[in-house]
């Protein structure tokens, strides 16, 4: 019974072990959003390849996600630290956690305080948001894919 | 490509409200520095935890070229005639993401609207050398702030200022207005204790390194967009213009005493010089001189200086009052009042007596 179990174990692991380098395949790429007015005096939101960009460019960061495994992935968490040069700007997802102490500590933006110099605690804001993290409830089944996003501005 | 730009552009629009809210960014991210995004993704399969997938993305931050010249003190440089070194200030900020170069340009518009409330342009300095403010202390120091044609590496979101000094002719009057323009253009910088080369901006297809783009406003005497801004101050002359009248008045004769004292030998005469100063500046030191006639011997210690006047030199009357003061050398009395008021009068008076 020991052994069987043992054998078990290793037929699990040995796979995992094999594709674990590709199983998920993870994708990021930004774009400079670009509003335009149209003759019609309508707004226009154009994603741009970031080829020119400027202090104060807004960004969208989007995160393309894919289980490229045969078995789903469980307690998929995608961690993604602000560069320092950009400032967070919302996330595109409801529910998304942020983190302002570097990581630590995790929470909706609207759960976190900030502590000010005087002791006393503020809400935290977009511009306190040091690491962004999506947390995923069900696990990502076999050949399951998704886009996460969010935005940022260029300090 | 296409069927992502439509899907996030939705997104986009929903959450535009939340990047407006920002503030602007005044020089922000260096030109040149790449932004590299990593995310990085945990997972379990089959309850074992997996080895972390991380994904980056880096662009560079392209160079944005932005510029103000204010007028510093947002007021006129009142002046009088003649008057040598006189100031106007303007502030030359940095707000590019870039240390730079900035070639600076005085000029004098013929004409036209005043920088500031008040009278238009009629007249020229003679010539208006810029000084960069040295020592900081925003207050041209003659001797301390250096002349310059161009402000040597203006880092990112850093000011100078800088100012015009001229020399105002004697020949100008009260009310009249030069006007002065001061134009920045950004150079390259880079190299100090010498001006960079002119800056284009990046035209055609965008490139993935470091290209320039001009986000700066128009100037006075610049366009939106050119790598360039511009202010204007202005020098308005405000000097004393004076009037002058003389009035008398009987005090008493030998007869009559002082009830309907006729003008006979003997009688007592009081005189009154009214100066008043109907221009735009205080005048001091005003040196009032009256020789007395042969026919009238003056009453020693009677000169009383800085008295009222009533009315509007030379239309009102004089109230024959003041301070005891001045002097008689000869046969001249004279008498200096320190200042005369914008607006204001002051008199000098004394007595004499017929012969």
């Amino acid at each position: 019974m020991k052994i069987k179990a043992f054998v078990l174990f290793l037929a699990a692991l040995a796979p995992a072990q094999a594709f674990a380098a590709n199983n998920v395949a993870l994708d990021n790429s930004v774009f400079v959003e670009r509003v335009s007015t149209d003759a019609a005096g309508k707004e226009r939101v154009l994603l741009e390849e970031p080829k020119v960009v400027v202090p104060g460019d807004k960004l969208v960061f989007v995160l393309n996600y894919r289980n490229a495994g045969s078995q789903p992935a469980d307690k998929f968490v995608v961690t993604n630290p602000m560069p320092s040069a950009v400032r967070f700007a919302g996330a595109g997802n409801a529910g998304t956690l942020v983190s302002i102490d570097g990581g630590k500590a995790w929470g909706t933006l609207e759960t976190l305080t900030v502590i000010q110099p005087d002791g006393t605690r503020r809400a935290a804001q977009p511009a306190d948001v040091t690491h962004i993290r999506w947390a995923f409830q069900k696990p990502i089944p076999a050949g399951g894919t998704g886009k996460l996003m969010f935005r940022g501005v260029v300090k | 490509m296409t069927s992502k730009l439509t899907y996030w552009g939705v997104i986009g629009l929903a959450a535009t409200s939340v990047v407006a809210a920002n503030p602007a960014y005044a020089a922000g991210t260096a030109a040149g520095a790449s932004i590299t995004n990593t995310a990085t993704v945990d997972y379990q399969v089959g309850g074992v935890s997996q080895g972390q997938q991380t994904a980056s993305n880096t662009f560079v931050v392209d160079r944005v070229v932005n510029l103000t010249v204010i007028d510093l003190d947002g007021a006129t440089t009142t002046v009088v005639p003649g008057q040598a070194n006189a100031v106007t200030t303007f502030r030359l900020t940095n707000n590019s993401n870039e240390t730079l170069d900035f070639a600076l340009a005085a000029t004098q518009p013929v004409g036209g609207a005043g920088a500031h409330a008040g009278p238009n342009d009629n007249f020229n300095v003679a010539a208006v050398p810029i000084y960069r403010d040295t020592n900081g202390n925003n207050t041209y120091d003659a001797g301390t702030d250096t002349l310059v044609t161009y402000a040597d590496e203006l880092a990112a979101d850093s000011s100078v200022v800088l100012f015009v000094v001229a020399n105002i002719p004697a020949t100008q009057v009260n009310g009249d207005r030069a006007v002065v323009q001061l134009r920045a253009t950004a150079r390259e910088g880079g190299t100090a204790g010498s001006q960079g080369a002119a800056i284009t901006q990046t035209t055609g297809a965008n490139t993935a390194a470091k290209d320039t783009v001009f986000a700066d406003v128009a100037g006075v005497n610049d366009a939106a967009r050119d790598g360039a801004h511009s202010a204007a101050d202005d020098y308005t002359v405000q000097t004393a213009t004076l009037a002058v009248s003389k009035s008398s008045r009987v005090i008493s004769d030998p007869i009559n005493g002082t009830t309907n004292p006729k003008l006979i030998p003997g009688a007592v005469v009081e005189y009154c010089i009214a100066v008043g100063n109907s221009g735009g500046a205080p005048a001091t030191s005003v040196l009032v001189n009256d020789p007395v006639p042969a026919q009238l011997t003056f009453n020693a210690g009677s000169i009383l200086l800085g008295g009222t006047y009533t009315g509007t030199v030379p239309s009102g009357t004089c109230d024959f009052n003041g301070t005891a003061g001045g002097s008689y050398t000869g046969t001249t009395v004279s008498g200096t009042i320190a200042s005369i008021a914008a607006g204001a009068s002051s008199t000098l008076v004394f007595r004499a007596t017929v012969n």
